[in-house]
């Protein structure tokens, strides 16, 4: 043995030095560029303002009564009681309520617009069971004017999804509801992608009845499967390149697949799955299919039969956006309950949310809560507005990763709020004006703050 | 004012029992009567036999008396132009009796009209009783005819069978939308060309009417209503003209754009169905769709009626559309109107209003009808008190339960 050492030694100095040998220099590093479409977001003209003596929820479940709300530098500064600032716009708010913007996690503005024209129709990828490879933000038109009528009903933050057809419909993206002329310029900076998945009757009648696969349930969780395990290769042979690189290695590039991309993004915690899921057997088989894989559920949408597993999603750190009262169009939204999201919300470690998936809901997102919130306290509980108002803010944060960012009103927080002429739960309620990033983007008395679609200018 | 309770003690028992020869009273309501009485305050209303006997009488007598204490009692809220009871669910081509591809003028969807579908007592649970249907479908402009029901789930609820005529007008996915409006105008016209012809002297027994023809007679007598779909001005101007050469008793529905011509409308004494919620430019025929328009024809004097046109599985939230419509500038007593005396007016129901002889359609709420916070306390149907309870709420209670065995063994 001992005789042995010199020799090893001089292996592995050798291999140290072939590492370093100017005849096997590597070729350049290839990196996937993860944000090839960045944000050139800038904040609206903003100043230093306080809003004076209005009932805040902060989005955090708790409620100020005569509250004074500081915006500084486009952040929450403070929120409290009889602040002061030296320069700042004062708006008085007495009488009125605010709160924080209201984030719809399940919308397809830009990509199914009004009007609704064959021209329009850019949300559903409709040619194949997975397509990871498409980013809803490639068919975002920014002129929409349904972002300009969700501004109106105090939506803030968006995140835009592709539509259901598809077992992988491909990547969401989150905008800051700001009207520009291109979609780069509503991006919300740093916000993870989503992925959007589909459980259920979708995928499985539109393939089916092209007599591809998926036709069943069990073909839903076929393609899902096969996807994931391509992905998983995929991800395992760029891993490999990546550490043979480090390790001073001239490796062969694996080769680049857009639809892999995706799902290597999901398996590295980096995108975050929307999945379209209405029934409370497929929910608990999407949350195992994660685990078979390495990654986490995400958010299930349009979640009907949420109440039946409240606590498995609580257990497993799932979100889930739901409706008040959406049903009977399909087979799979019949079991509805107009107290789900209570009663999805009531389990310890809940993360319950409001969504639209429409351009006319999405306007009124509080009176949707409000819905729920009244029904729920006639059947035994005992709801608080400071309370679901965390359905379409806090809890909508962190379903789209962005609740460092927003979502509610503390300091340090963005500045993206709305100004109630009354309470926000009642019918009657209207948002007066709606701030993003301590920018004034509406103002219901003053047109200089209500955006109007280039498509609407001089229409007679 | 001097009250005999008859049954005192029968009070609570009366809920779902009440037989119709029983009478109630209800005191102490803010009664909206919909009327030109307007709001009645800490007032009385009587119904008997399933019908309103007395408002505030001086000695009124009833079997059972229910003290509202100030609550607000309306008449029943009427829906329009949906498919209640057609449908049980949308996607389940088994459960659907509606958008039936070969509808004509001669379709009738009444005889396909399921009482207990289990959207009926959830429409309920928004004071809805009442409700006229529609079915859609059909290739060309003619989907078939209305038909009005209660909404007791009882199997007699079919009120009224065929009472107008639904044609679709408008943008066309291919070719062009005047083929449907000259198919329109040839059918009206070439009926009346046939009455001319046929005198009683020149009229055969094999001349007798086809059951089409029949139909266009009645619309073209002003017997049956032609109730028209339609969004862009530019058709809503044909359509004024059809009605005064044909003197139609024409109904328009959905009339996004009906407000750049509503001075027109309201001139021609022509109503609207409207969604008050509409407010996207979903279509180039319905640029004009704003949340303001339920109030603003109002004011220019055309009668409104809000409906959720289409889908019948969350008509129970008519009441909000009628509370937005309020936030957006309808005043109040009209936006009330929109969901009941209009609708009874404009499809010809005697109903939709608090009044001695009208029937005894009558919602008591906890609160202001188009609130969020408020729901149904107590209501009737032809004097009969409603469940308001759903497939709906035997779900969420059996969820609610902690339970040992699986939620299969709870009731």
């Amino acid at each position: 043995m001992v005789k042995l050492m010199p020799s090893l030694v001089a292996v592995a100095f050798s291999t140290a030095v072939i590492g370093c040998s100017p005849a096997e220099q590597q070729d350049k590093k290839i990196t996937i560029n993860a944000n090839p479409y960045p944000s050139t977001y800038h904040v609206l003209p903003n100043s230093t303002t306080l809003l004076k003596n209005a009932i805040v929820l902060t989005g955090t479940g708790k409620r100020i009564d005569e509250a004074d709300v500081l915006i500084k530098d486009g952040k929450i500064s403070a929120v409290g009681k009889q602040l002061v600032a030296e320069g700042a716009v004062v708006i008085n708010a007495k009488g009125k309520w605010i709160t924080p913007g209201i984030i719809d996690v399940h919308s397809h503005l830009g990509v199914y617009p009004s009007p609704n024209a064959e021209s329009h129709n850019d949300g559903n990828e409709m040619t194949n069971p997975v397509t990871a490879e498409v980013w809803a933000e490639h068919s975002v038109w920014p002129q929409d004017p349904g972002f300009n009528r969700a501004r109106e009903g105090g939506i803030t933050t968006l995140q835009i999804l592709p539509g259901s057809a598809n077992l992988i419909g491909g990547r969401g993206v989150t905008l800051k509801n700001v009207p520009a002329t291109t979609m780069q310029a509503m991006k919300f900076p740093n916000a993870p992608y989503g992925l959007k998945m589909a459980c259920g009757e979708n995928p499985k009648n539109l393939y089916g009845s092209r007599n591809e696969l998926p036709m069943t349930r069990m073909g839903n969780m076929a393609g899902y499967r096969t996807a994931f395990i391509q992905a998983t290769e995929y991800k395992r042979a760029w891993d490999k390149y990546d550490a043979d690189y480090a390790a001073g290695k001239n490796p062969e590039v694996p080769e680049r697949d857009l639809m892999k991309d995706t799902l290597k993004g999901v398996l590295e915690g980096d995108i975050l799955i929307h999945n379209h899921c209405y029934k409370a057997e497929e929910m608990a088989m999407m949350i195992d299919l994660g685990k078979e894989f390495g990654y986490h559920a995400g958010t299930f949408h349009h979640a009907v039969e949420g109440y039946k597993i409240a606590d498995l999603l609580a257990e497993n750190g799932n979100c889930a956006a739901m409706w008040p009262d959406w049903w009977g169009f399909k087979l799979e939204a019949y079991d509805m309950v107009l107290e789900n999201v209570a009663m999805v919300d009531a389990v310890k470690n809940s993360c319950a949310i409001v969504h639209s998936d429409s351009g006319v809901t999405i306007q009124r997102l509080n009176q949707e809560t409000a819905k729920i919130m009244h029904r729920a306290n006639e059947n035994g509980f005992d709801l608080k507005e400071e309370h679901v108002i965390g359905w379409l803010t806090a809890n909508a944060a962190k379903s789209l990763g962005i609740s460092d960012k927003t979502g509610s009103l503390e300091q340090g927080k963005n500045a993206d709020l709305v100004v109630w002429n009354t309470n926000p739960f009642s019918v009657y309620a209207q948002a007066e004006q709606v701030f993003i990033d301590g920018a004034k983007v509406y103002d219901r008395q003053d047109p200089a703050y209500q955006a109007q679609s280039d498509f609407m200018l001089g229409q007679q | 004012m001097t009250l005999f309770n008859k049954s005192v003690i029968a009070f609570s028992l009366a809920l779902s029992s009440a037989a119709q020869a029983e009478s109630v009273a209800i005191i102490h309501a803010t009664v909206h009567t919909v009327t030109d009485q307007g709001v009645l305050t800490d007032a009385t209303v009587v119904i008997e036999d399933g019908t309103i006997v007395a408002i505030n009488p001086q000695s009124p007598t009833a079997d059972t008396i229910i003290d509202a204490k100030g609550a607000i009692l309306t008449p029943g809220f009427i829906a329009s132009m949906n498919d209640l009871g057609l449908v049980e669910i949308g996607a389940v081509s088994a459960s659907r009796d509606t958008y039936e591809k070969e509808a004509d003028i001669i379709f009738d969807p009444s005889l396909a009209y399921n009482p207990k579908a289990s959207t009926v007592p959830f429409a309920r649970k928004g004071g809805i009783t009442r409700n006229i249907v529609s079915s859609g479908g059909g290739e060309g402009i003619f989907s078939g005819q209305t038909f009005t029901v209660d909404l007791s789930g009882n199997w007699d609820s079919l009120l009224a069978a065929n009472t107008g005529l639904v044609v679709a007008l408008g943008a066309s996915k291919e070719g062009s939308r005047a083929t449907g409006m000259q198919q329109l105008i040839n059918k009206l016209e070439d009926a009346k060309k046939a009455q001319v012809k046929k005198t009683p002297k020149t009229a055969k027994a094999k001349d007798e009417p086809s059951r089409e023809d029949s139909v266009v007679n009645a619309v073209l007598a002003g017997e049956k209503s032609l109730i028209v779909s339609v969004d862009r001005a530019s058709d809503i101007l044909h359509l004024i003209k059809l009605k005064q050469e044909f003197g139609l008793d024409l109904i328009l529905v959905n009339a996004a754009d009906a407000i750049i011509v509503a001075d027109q409308l309201a001139k021609a004494k022509i109503p609207v169905v409207i969604d008050s919620m509409r407010n996207l430019p979903e279509s180039f025929d319905s640029l004009h769709n704003s949340l303001e328009n339920a109030g603003k024809l109002t004011k220019a004097g055309v009668k409104v009626a809000i409906a959720l046109p289409g889908d019948s599985h969350s008509i129970y939230a008519l009441r909000f559309s009628a509370g937005n419509a309020v936030a957006n500038g309808m005043d109040y007593d009209d936006a009330l109107a929109a969901v009941t005396a209009n609708v009874a007016d404009i499809f010809h129901l005697d109903s939709g209003q608090i009044a001695v002889g009208k029937p005894a359609d009558l919602v008591l709420w906890s609160g202001d009808p188009f609130e969020f916070s408020s729901k149904v306390k107590k209501m009737w149907i032809a004097g009969e008190e409603q469940s308001t309870d759903s497939r709906q709420d035997k779900l969420r209670d059996r969820y609610l339960q902690k339970t040992a065995m699986p939620k299969a063994y709870s009731r």
